[in-house]
């Protein structure tokens, strides 16, 4: 290899001309630098604006929460699906086999057939025979159930794969060893398998909740009209007639990449104090 | 001894069903809508057979829409595909200055939302008088490189070039070492790369929707104005079932040759779509 400077070009290039134009332009759009229509000046109207109006605060809420919430059962799901895979030898390969059926499902399908499965007249009150009403509003309800549980659904078993490959191929001899030496159940959990798969659930948490934080079609379809989460807040302002109001989508826009990229940043700084990265 | 392995043995097949079913139930009203010909509220089943759905999804510009999802999908695998390939050999083994800030700046879209993307970069390709067409592959490829060049750095973690140094010995140009040695041993990597980078285009909503300027309905496009809208269930489940369908067919063709090929001797350790080896995989997908 006589230039391999020249062979990251191919991938380096488009990244740096997308993402630069990205973070430079979004933040000049929002400072009010680059206005599609009339005058504005440069300054942080637009970022005062959107705090102001009470909007950006609960979407942050909203979408924080959902990630969050979604998140940790993802990670709890995926977790115990990676154990379970583990476990036995034909179980879990059919288990392994369905959970990687639902990882090249787009979002957007993960978001009609949970609109299909969970909504007043879907599946499940059907199947459930809670056909009088009694069944609780999860699509664009009051507790964003509906979203939540898409996320969960799909990132389970992102975090599962994660979890099964990435793990040491000894985690059982170690873990079976424990057991000879009298450790229970819940300890070889805590103190072996926990340890073992803490590299692999730190990343694919964060993935999937910087994922969760700032997705829009999944909150679009199955969310609530308001509050929004910070992406359909954003979206809506974007599209919106008032070409005025541009800069604050983008001030939106630029306040959630800023939050995601401080969780890449903490999740980038727990792995390498765990010397996973070096 | 043996009581306490049957109750394990209970416990695990018990857990596996469960979450077996957490997979698996979402996906059990699309087939039954797919399938329905009518299906009233409450019943659990349809009352009626047939593809109604699949009639109005054809109807409604089904065929177009999987046309335009396929090339989005191939485009960007075949721009993602070489272009990560040729990074993370470049991060293997070329021994680049600023190593790791290069792999995070690769990472990087992982950690900025489309929509973020879109919106900001939006303004760049119209004010350059960008085409649509050429603005959405580059967003695409971009969202993409992350998953190709992480699979692909992984699979040369693992990759052994005494072979490469062999055949150059003997007398190989570094073009058929390319061809005939680099390109087949690391086959199931690029295959696996190149199946998540059209995925990336397959599924995408945003980017399509706002960058494409309406040039491309995709089936994801479809599949979102049919669920938002009409109230046809049988049409979003038979729109959903044309999205989802042919990635599941393509990771189960994917799994069976790459089981198949297996038994060869010299293959090396490599991720296959099914186990990804790569933490980022699947991610926004």
């Amino acid at each position: 290899m006589r230039r391999p400077v020249l062979l990251l070009l191919p991938a380096a290039i488009p990244v740096v001309l997308v993402l630069g134009a990205t973070v430079v332009l979004g933040l000049a759009q929002s400072l009010g630098l680059m206005p599609v229509a009339g005058n504005t000046e440069f300054g942080v109207d637009a970022y005062r604006a959107v705090f102001a109006s009470g909007d950006l605060w609960s979407s942050l809420i909203v979408s924080v929460a959902v990630a969050t919430v979604a998140t940790a059962i993802a990670l709890v799901v995926g977790l115990a699906t990676a154990l379970a895979v583990r476990a036995t030898r034909v179980g879990g390969r059919m288990l392994a086999a369905l959970a990687a059926s639902t990882i090249p499902i787009p979002h957007i399908i993960g978001a009609a057939a949970i609109g299909l499965l969970l909504a007043d007249s879907g599946w499940l009150p059907r199947l459930l025979g809670m056909d009088d009403g009694s069944w609780p509003q999860l699509v664009a309800g009051p507790w964003w159930g509906a979203v939540v549980l898409e996320y969960a659904w799909k990132e389970s078993a992102f975090v599962a794969l994660v979890v099964v490959s990435s793990m040491a191929a000894d985690a059982d001899e170690i873990s079976d060893t424990a057991a000879v030496l009298g450790a229970g159940r819940l300890a070889r959990l805590r103190y072996i398998m926990l340890p073992l798969a803490a590299p692999a659930l730190i990343t694919a948490g964060a993935i999937s909740f910087i994922y969760a934080l700032g997705s829009f079609e999944v909150p679009w379809l199955l969310g609530r009209a308001y509050p929004e989460s910070v992406s359909v807040l954003a979206y809506r302002l974007f599209t919106s007639t008032d070409l005025a109001v541009r800069p604050q989508a983008l001030a939106v826009a630029m306040i959630t990449v800023g939050l995601c990229l401080a969780v890449g940043v903490a999740a980038l700084g727990l792995l390498r104090r765990r010397s996973v990265l070096t | 001894m043996s009581a306490r392995t049957t109750v394990g043995r209970a416990g695990a097949l018990g857990s596996q069903v469960s979450l077996g079913v957490w997979f698996v139930l979402p996906l059990i009203p699309i087939l039954l809508w797919a399938t329905a010909r009518s299906w009233t509220f409450p019943r659990t089943l349809p009352e009626e057979w047939g593809f109604a759905g699949a009639a109005d999804a054809l109807a409604d510009g089904a065929a177009s829409a999987f046309v335009s999802s396929l090339i989005l999908g191939l485009v960007t695998a075949a721009l993602a595909t070489p272009a990560g390939a040729m990074a993370a050999y470049a991060l293997a083994f070329g021994r680049i200055r600023h190593h790791r800030r290069i792999s995070l700046l690769l990472l990087a879209p992982v950690f900025v939302p489309p929509f973020v993307i879109v919106m900001g970069a939006n303004v760049a390709l119209l004010r350059l008088h960008v085409p649509p067409s050429v603005g959405l592959a580059l967003v695409l490829m971009v969202t993409a490189i992350p998953y190709t060049t992480f699979i692909m750095r992984s699979a040369f973690a693992s990759y052994d070039t005494r072979i490469e140094e062999d055949a150059r010995t003997l007398g190989a140009s570094p073009g058929h070492v390319l061809l005939h040695i680099r390109i087949p041993m690391l086959s199931r990597a690029i295959t696996a790369s190149a199946f998540l980078a059209f995925l990336v285009g397959w599924s995408d909503y945003v980017i399509t929707l706002l960058i494409g300027g309406g040039a491309f309905v995709t089936v994801p496009i479809r599949v979102a104005a049919a669920a938002s809208g009409t109230g046809n269930e049988a049409l979003v489940a038979a729109l959903s079932v044309a999205a989802a369908a042919p990635p599941l067919l393509l990771l189960l063709t994917l799994n069976m040759m790459s089981r198949h090929r297996t038994s060869s001797p010299r293959e090396t350790a490599e991720p296959s779509a099914f186990t990804p080896s790569s933490p980022v995989i699947g991610a926004r997908i």
